[in-house]
């Protein structure tokens, strides 16, 4: 990729940023390569599996397939932004733990801040609310039971998160 | 010994914390100072010669610091068992995505731009893409130097025909058996297919090599640590014991991280360069160029006397191997749970040929219960058409001949009284016998899972008498070994598990592990830990005990070893007339699976096994068309979603005990098992249409109802 550099600047996690960098490559990239922040995955690399997903002004995104210019000056949430600074687990991610919520793990990140964006949205969805949303992060271990069980106990625990 | 035991509690995931904050470091999540990336030309042809590979453009490219073809290293072979896969293509190359040529550059697209500038001049050969074309006369010898391949262990048996890969025969000799048919009063045969399958694990295979004076280092996503040195080592020349392998998260397995890749590719660049070499596939390259799940033609022929009872088997299954054989993890280089199209019957003469066969496509591999997966599908589809055509009930058949149940003049033995069990709480959970609406079916498949053999070990530490360390060398792919130890630990040691350190270390200085595979982590090395642990806390407990006291210990689990889990699977699906679209309403999977160690993991993996049974009964196919995938992404592989998920109940059946520790059974690769005949079985009860061909989909369904009309449908029976 040989487009010129660009220099982008953004929040991630509540941090300024700013990479020097072509603004077509992906965020996805920008974020594991320059910001050593590898919470989001890359799985199949096309924006259909979730394992890259990040929050973008608060919007649910698989930034495998945004381009960093995409996000100038925007605030990006990624799965490392989510927890206390001093390491309390959110809701989400204790309701993913007490469920058995995940098995390898690589899909976890994606799933996490899925479901952190539904609760968001949404702080007392129904059980097919969640399979709906859900339908973006393919998890392969699970079989997906525990995923959901888990949105709807951190559901019922209160929120996702509060910002 | 079991009473008492803390196991009921639903465990903690030692790990939990940082998976869920994404802390978890997974192979591409390393970065090295100083380190290249790889990128690797595959084949654009299924078959040819190459004549000519022009590396000249490439090496310009800025920031590209190596360009290596097999003229630079030589044709270097390796596999799990067969050495018969070249690191880079030499001569030939015997599918498309085969690795020709590799870079290494400053830049993932430095280095991806210099593969697309290496010219590569083919001469095209006649494919083999039919496995059942392999050994006939006019089919292209796709290995002229097979008899040159070695084994990383042990002789190579010599194939009847070069097209051979592998085959194993099991069972009565041809006068036993032809006399068994004999008696039949009826013999039935039917000839099933199921096709090419990918694991579908989301992190693709990924790489890191480096070296250290002599010492290469390896982190990659091989769920073998132990079996990857040894077969770098093999492949290469380098001493095994100047090979150190780190893994440690795995992002999903499914059989398909026992192979690798690009570790070869990086050992060479990194050899040549000096620099730490990274490789992260594209899951393009993953679908493409890994192993996949091989496509299957199984023909069953069954011999059953007027009353049901089956007298007389034999099966002809016949695999389609691929390119290569290396990514086989046994000697006989066939998928051994072919054998299991009877499993959980008994049958006095069985026979079973198993045969892979080289073809022009991606080397076939080793996926969640490899071979059983296809035997199980036709094997129990075979059942309930029999049952068909004798006007017997589906569950009454198998009932009649359930496995220990038909010992000459003795009543049932405690094994048939375990499956009778398995078989009628699965039909009871999901009504068999009650009445239903047009469209809606239910049916049923029952098996047996052998599991867990191989060698592995722990040494346990005792820092003082309330802190223990467990050292491993095994990767967790995701079914929570870390876990389990810890809990077998702490168990057995009688003290609170947050007293119990695991510790993954690297190959160098870990106990040897077969790996995370063939179901075999909670029996050899749970049991390794409570072996160690009985020992530890006796050592410890003596008057003068010096701290630390360390313990080492190894389990072998022979590959003789017949401890198996008996299932099965009930469903009720929901077949739409017009489409043909199938609709799973509702499972049940009842299981003798013994005493479980970590409840949440057990039900994660009964669960998670469903839901890949689901996948490849109704979705999943990897299809090539002139040797050329038809699927490039995970986009068109379609694997299931959450909406996809019917209900699913586990009900669990007090069978006979396991041989992992305290009588817990492996459940690996038990779940997904029924899902496929179960659901052909429903459907044909639900609509008259018998599919002998996975994936079950709508269209499939719908041809046959628009073709020939609900075909010699079974008189719908209760419940059916």
């Amino acid at each position: 990729m040989s487009d010129t550099s660009e220099r982008i600047t953004l929040s991630v996690n509540g941090i300024s940023q700013e990479v020097t960098t072509a603004p077509s490559r992906s965020l996805l990239e920008v974020l594991r390569e320059d910001l050593a922040l590898t919470g989001a995955k890359e799985g199949c690399g096309v924006g259909v599996c979730g394992a890259c997903s990040v929050l973008v002004d608060g919007k649910l995104m698989s930034s495998c397939i945004v381009p960093v210019g995409m996000v100038q000056g925007r605030a990006v949430t990624t799965v490392e932004g989510l927890a206390a600074e001093d390491g309390t687990l959110t809701p989400v991610q204790t309701a993913f733990m007490e469920c058995g919520g995940f098995q390898c793990g690589i899909c976890t990140p994606g799933q996490v801040v899925a479901a952190t964006a539904l609760l968001r949205e949404c702080p007392d969805p129904a059980a097919e609310e969640v399979r709906e949303w859900m339908t973006g992060n393919l998890c392969r271990c699970t079989g997906y039971y525990s995923i959901v069980a888990a949105v709807l106990q951190a559901a019922k625990a209160g929120q996702g998160e509060s910002d | 010994m079991t009473t008492n035991l803390p196991f009921a509690i639903p465990e903690v995931r030692h790990e939990g914390p940082l998976k869920v904050t994404g802390h978890a470091r997974y192979t591409a999540d390393h970065a090295l100072p100083g380190q290249l990336h790889a990128a690797c030309l595959g084949s654009g042809v299924a078959h040819a010669r190459i004549v000519r590979i022009d590396t000249t453009a490439a090496e310009q490219v800025p920031g590209v610091r190596a360009v290596l073809t097999a003229a630079d290293i030589g044709d270097v072979r390796y596999g799990r068992q067969l050495r018969d896969m070249p690191v880079l293509a030499s001569d030939r190359v015997r599918f498309m995505g085969q690795r020709v040529a590799a870079v290494a550059a400053d830049t993932r697209q430095a280095a991806e731009e210099a593969v697309r500038l290496i010219d590569v001049e083919y001469e095209e050969l006649p494919t083999l893409l039919d496995p059942r074309l392999a050994t006939t006369p006019d089919a292209p010898v796709l290995h002229p130097e097979a008899e040159a391949y070695r084994l990383v262990q042990g002789a190579r048996h010599a194939p009847a025909h070069p097209n051979i890969q592998g085959e194993l025969v099991v069972g009565a000799g041809a006068e036993e058996l032809a006399a068994a048919f004999g008696r039949a009063d009826h013999v039935f045969e039917h000839t099933f297919r199921t096709p090419r399958q990918h694991q579908g694990y989301i992190e693709p295979h990924a790489a890191i090599v480096w070296f250290d004076d002599d010492v290469c280092h390896v982190i990659s996503t091989n769920k073998a640590p132990f079996g990857l040195r040894q077969q770098m080592a093999a492949a290469t020349g380098h001493p095994v014991d100047k090979i150190v392998v780190y893994n440690k998260f795995i992002g999903g397995d499914f059989g398909g991280k026992g192979f690798s890749l690009d570790e070869y590719v990086c050992f060479y660049l990194a050899r040549e360069t000096g620099r730490p070499v990274r490789s992260i596939m594209s899951y393009l390259e993953d679908l493409s160029s890994t192993a996949p799940r091989h496509a299957t033609e199984l023909t069953l022929r069954t011999g059953v006397t007027r009353d049901g009872t089956f007298v007389a088997h034999s099966a002809e299954v016949l695999f389609d191997g691929g390119a290569y054989g290396a990514a086989k993890a046994n000697a006989h280089l066939v998928p051994h749970g072919g054998v299991d199209t009877m499993s959980a019957y008994s049958v006095p003469a069985t026979h079973h040929r198993l045969t892979a066969v080289y073809t022009n496509a991606a080397p076939g591999g080793h996926m969640r219960a490899p071979g059983d997966v296809q035997a199980i599908f036709a094997g129990e589809s075979h059942v309930d058409m029999i049952a068909s055509e004798l006007g017997i009930d589906p569950v009454e058949l198998r009932r009649k001949n359930l496995a220990g149940g038909k010992t000459e003049g003795q009543d049932p033995s405690e094994t048939a009284a375990v499956i009778d069990q398995v078989l009628l709480r699965a039909a009871d959970g999901i009504d068999w016998s009650g009445v239903r609406s047009p469209g809606r079916g239910v049916g049923v498949a029952l098996y047996r899972r052998k599991g867990g053999t191989g060698r592995g070990g722990v040494v346990m530490r005792a820092l003082s008498p309330d802190r223990i360390q467990v050292i491993t060398g095994a990767a967790d792919q995701g079914g929570g070994t870390v876990t389990m130890i810890a809990r077998v630990a702490a168990a057995t040691m009688g003290i609170p598990e947050r007293q119990v350190e695991v510790v993954q270390q690297p190959t160098a200085e870990a106990l040897f592990d077969s790996g995370a595979g063939a179901s075999r982590v909670t029996r050899v090395l749970g049991e390794a830990t409570r072996l160690a642990a009985t020992e530890l806390s006796r050592l410890i407990a003596e008057p003068g005990a010096v701290f630390p006291v360390e313990v080492a210990q190894e389990v072998v689990a022979p590959a003789d070893e017949d401890c198996g889990a008996y299932g099965a699977l009930a469903v009720e699906v929901e077949v739409d007339e017009e489409t043909g679209q199938i609709r799973v309403v509702e499972a049940v999977l009842a299981a003798d699976t013994g005493t479980v160690i970590s409840p949440l993991a057990h039900r994660g993996q009964l669960e998670g096994g469903f839901v890949y049974g689901l996948g490849g009964a109704l979705m999943e196919e990897l299809p090539v068309e002139g040797g050329q995938i038809m699927c490039g992404t995970l986009g068109d592989y379609k694997l299931p979603t959450s909406p996809d998920v019917p209900p699913l109940r586990i009900v669990s059946v007090a069978g006979e005990s396991g041989t992992g520790p305290y009588g817990a059974k492996a459940v690996g690769e038990f779940g997904n098992l029924g899902v496929a005949p179960a659901i052909a079985n429903a459907v044909a009860r639900a609509s008259g249409v018998r599919l002998q061909q996975l994936p079950l989909s709508a269209e499939a369904v719908h041809a046959r109802l628009r073709q020939t009309g609900p075909e010699s449908a079974p008189p719908r029976e209760p419940g059916g």
